[in-house]
């Protein structure tokens, strides 16, 4: 689903790589923890994977797309196969939680009809049947980030990209979105999630690989976020 | 192309700036206000043209002696210089008015003013009155046929008098025009600023478009609609100025010239005519403009 073949990543304004010759492959289905300190490149990967800068050097492919050479009319399609959450949620303030989820499939040209059919379906998936019509502002943390798990899926991507999901939330609450990001993983969606959260990939016990200075430090298969971290 | 979403987005963005935009579609109005006047000063010369182009006239004028001799053209020095003017092929009629009907047609014309009392006939010359088969080329060739010839006191071109009027109204428009460039710079600027702006307090938005997939196209659209839309409410309101201008200025200013026919009045019709033009310019230039600042500063 997701290969990196050598990739090598240079800003101008730094001498050294943010990503360092990375090879690794994520296969359809899987849940992979991308740890590593700030400034080891989980960023700089996932923007890669988004086609939000190019590679240096090395090829990504994503499922099949070779993205490093993805021509730029191309990019759209290969985001709408990826899904894609952040820390801060980026929910848009002005538009209601239903209106939020609509918004991600009314700006690909989706029917008016398949917006009403599918908002409401992955609003009960993310555990907020009912709510379509609140402001992001009268949600909790969590609800909020349910909200943008909703947006990112509601195109059903093949993909999803989770950086730092849990890192405004309280740890009852992580725990609560770690449960429906594996709910989502088990529909065959594969899910990278870029986290400094220990007690979730120590609890989880999925496929960890670590990024130190651009480069794979270790790639567990069933792994902890590590000793003495 | 979901054409809801599209329209939505749009009225969201002119909404959220609607300071700017009132600034966009003022200063859009008053350029293409600027231009659609001088539209309507070419449109007036053309007509002011056409209008004269079948009165215009040559006027040979004669001698003093012959003037006062000749009563009705029959002597040879009179009748030599009709048939020349005759015989060319770009003259198209002569006509012979005597010192007589000059007095006449100069009584008439000031009636009533001093000007009339103190003329007297014989100080009016005779004149052979050319009317043109050619336009362009006749004039010279009156006068170059008859200047300088026994009996001929001078040629006046009609066209000359004329000239000067067409040269004010071209200046006119000259001005108008010069003030409309001023004016589309900044309307050019305050649309690229606007754009920007608009594209920077929708930033989440466009951020989150581009996440999830929109093409660049359905990013850019609302952004580029909200530009033809300031635009063309500019030039709407610009049309509705010229309209207004028309009655409350325009047909005032005219009135004297008008009634005596010297150029003809602006009609509703000219303005009719300008305004297709304006609505085209304020679109098309807000839609390029736009264009050109997404693609350059704007990164979607």
């Amino acid at each position: 689903m997701i290969r990196l073949e050598r990739v090598t990543k240079l800003y101008k304004t730094s001498t050294r790589p943010a990503l360092d010759r990375v090879s690794m492959q994520v296969e359809k289905g899987e849940f992979v923890f991308l740890i590593g300190p700030s400034g080891s490149g989980k960023s700089t990967f996932l923007r890669l994977l988004l086609r939000e800068d190019v590679p240096t050097k090395g090829n990504i492919f994503v499922s099949d797309m070779n993205v490093a050479k993805l021509p730029r009319r191309r990019v759209p399609k290969l985001r709408q196969r990826i899904g894609c959450v952040f820390q801060d949620f980026r929910l848009l303030t002005n538009k209601t939680v239903g209106e939020n989820v609509a918004f991600a499939l009314e700006v690909i040209g989706k029917s008016r009809n398949t917006v009403s059919k599918v908002v409401p379906e992955v609003l009960d998936l993310v555990g907020l049947t009912g709510k379509a019509d609140r402001m992001p502002h009268e949600l909790s943390g969590g609800e909020q980030q349910r909200v943008a798990i909703a947006r990112a899926f509601v195109n059903r991507p093949q993909v999803l990209l989770a950086d730092e999901p849990t890192g405004n939330l309280d740890p009852d609450t992580s725990q609560d979105i770690m449960l429906l990001l594996e709910r989502i993983n088990r529909t065959g969606t594969t899910v990278l999630m870029a986290t400094h959260d220990h007690s979730i990939v120590d609890s989880m016990r999925r496929r960890v690989v670590e990024l130190d200075l651009g480069t794979v430090v270790r790639d567990d298969v069933r792994g902890v976020y590590g000793v003495g971290r | 192309m979901r054409a809801d979403f599209v329209t939505r987005e749009v009225f969201t963005g002119l909404r959220r700036n609607v300071t700017m935009t009132i600034a966009m579609v003022l200063t859009t109005a008053i350029s293409l206000g600027l231009v659609g006047t001088g539209l309507l000063a070419v449109r007036t010369i053309d007509r002011t043209e056409q209008l004269y182009s079948d009165r215009f006239e040559v006027q040979v004028t004669l001698t003093a002696d012959v003037s006062a001799t000749d009563l009705d053209c029959s002597q040879p020095i009179c009748t030599d210089l009709r048939d020349t003017l005759e015989r060319s092929p770009l003259v198209e009629s002569v006509r012979f008015q005597s010192q007589q009907e000059a007095y006449e047609h100069f009584q008439e014309l000031f009636a009533g003013q001093a000007l009339a009392e103190v003329a007297r006939p014989q100080s009016l010359p005779a004149t052979l009155r050319v009317r043109l088969a050619d336009q362009q080329g006749g004039a010279d060739a009156v006068r170059q046929a008859v200047d300088g010839q026994v009996g001929v006191r001078n040629v006046i071109d009609q066209r000359e008098v004329v000239a000067k009027l067409f040269d004010m109204i071209g200046s006119f428009r000259d001005v108008t025009f010069a003030l409309a460039i001023v004016q589309a710079i900044a309307a050019l600027l305050l649309i690229s600023n606007t754009v920007q702006i608009s594209a920077y307090t929708r930033r989440t938005e466009v951020g989150v478009m581009r996440l999830v997939g929109a093409t660049r196209w359905y990013t850019q659209l609302p952004f580029l609609i909200e530009a033809v839309v300031t635009g063309v409410i500019g030039a709407l309101i610009a049309v509705g100025g010229l309209v207004a201008g028309k009655f409350l200025f325009i047909d005032d200013l005219l009135s004297g010239i008008v009634a005596n026919g010297v150029v003809p009045p602006v009609e509703l019709a000219d303005i009719g005519w300008v305004a297709p033009i304006l609505i085209m310019i304020g679109g098309g230039i807000a839609a390029v403009t736009g264009y050109v600042t997404l693609r350059m500063y704007v990164r979607l």
